[in-house]
């Protein structure tokens, strides 16, 4: 009985949400209404306005502002959860499953993420300086520094790992992106201006849009950089196992 | 020919969303779970999205396929019934 009471719910609202659904204008219609007053401005201003000739990063690096730095803070305080509930990794006390294993993973794997990692975290130093142009961006590229070193880190183990990037040069750089945006934000509000608006006050107007353009950068380095490291401390906390003796 | 690759994709989507949901192992939910985000991505794509595929990607399919792995090992594989 029960489960027919339960069937009975869901398929009313199964019902009542497709009703709704087939109410809501069409994917890329004319007369949607954000056609016809937000995305107008920010297609023809965007370039001129934030200074990115990558709409989409002007959108949320600029008129956006607000959303990407509550979504920072947002990864930065599932760090904190994290770190506050599995506690962070203790260099030769913690070591990966990798490190405590008796059989040495394969040469092949071992020479393939040799030649492979340099290359996906170039390629994530290009999608972090590009992003203003080209797809992607600051938390794009956080996430494939991270996914580098991921590959690195289930191959060759914490301990190497660790000694590649120190929790001492972690600490201070896992709060980069929210630093960054603060403190670029910060910029705007002490000349007079608002908050996030990618200005030095003072300046000739003919400075202005090269400010905004390194500004935006400064961000994107930032968030890059934080995202990265979150991604990374999180992974050592994960990680992590309690004794052992390296080197089987 | 538009269409036909929409609803391979729409049909792959919704295929691994229901699978990932009634794998009994684990490991197996969290490796189509991953399939699933990587569909997803290429959905992205062809929305004309290519920040969002490009995230999809690289969070969904990559860092956090490996996050549940590490978790399922810490913990235990098989569902309880």
């Amino acid at each position: 009985m029960k489960k027919f009471f339960s069937l009975l719910f869901i398929a009313a609202l199964a019902i009542l949400l497709l009703y709704v659904v087939s109410n809501m204008p069409g994917m890329g219609e004319e007369d949607v209404p954000t056609r016809q007053n937000v995305i107008p401005r920010y297609l023809e201003n965007a370039e001129e306005e934030t200074g990115t000739e990558n709409v989409i990063t002007g959108v949320i690096l600029n008129y956006r502002g607000y959303d990407t730095m509550g979504e920072v803070t947002v990864i930065f305080t599932g760090l904190a959860a994290v770190i506050a509930i599995i506690g962070r990794e203790r260099r030769g006390k913690n070591y990966a499953y990798t490190d405590l294993s008796e059989i040495a993973s394969s040469v092949i794997v071992r020479i393939a993420i040799i030649f492979l990692a340099p290359l996906i975290l170039l390629f994530s130093f290009y999608t972090i300086l590009h992003g203003d142009v080209s797809p992607g961006g600051g938390f794009q590229g956080g996430a494939i520094i991270g996914a580098s070193l991921i590959i690195f880190t289930t191959i060759f183990g914490l301990w190497e790992s660790t000694s590649r990037i120190p929790q001492k040069l972690r600490f201070p750089l896992e709060g980069a992106a929210l630093l960054s945006f603060f403190s670029v934000g910060a910029i705007g509000i002490i000349g007079g201006g608002n908050f996030l608006t990618y200005t030095l006050p003072r300046l000739t107007t003919s400075l202005q849009p090269a400010v905004r353009t390194w500004l935006t950068l400064l961000v994107e380095i930032g968030i890059g950089v934080g995202g990265a490291m979150v991604f990374i401390s999180i992974l050592f906390a994960l990680l992590r196992e309690e004794g052992g003796v390296v080197g089987y | 020919m538009d269409w036909v690759i929409n609803l391979v994709l729409i049909a792959l989507l919704i295929a691994t969303a229901v699978s990932a949901i009634l794998a009994r192992d684990l490991l197996a939910a969290v490796i189509i779970f991953s399939c699933y985000s990587m569909i997803m991505a290429l959905m992205w794509q062809r929305l004309q999205a290519p920040d969002l595929a490009f995230t999809e990607a690289a969070v969904g399919a990559g860092v956090t396929t490996v996050f549940f792995v590490i978790t399922i090992f810490k913990t235990r594989r098989k569902e309880e019934r």
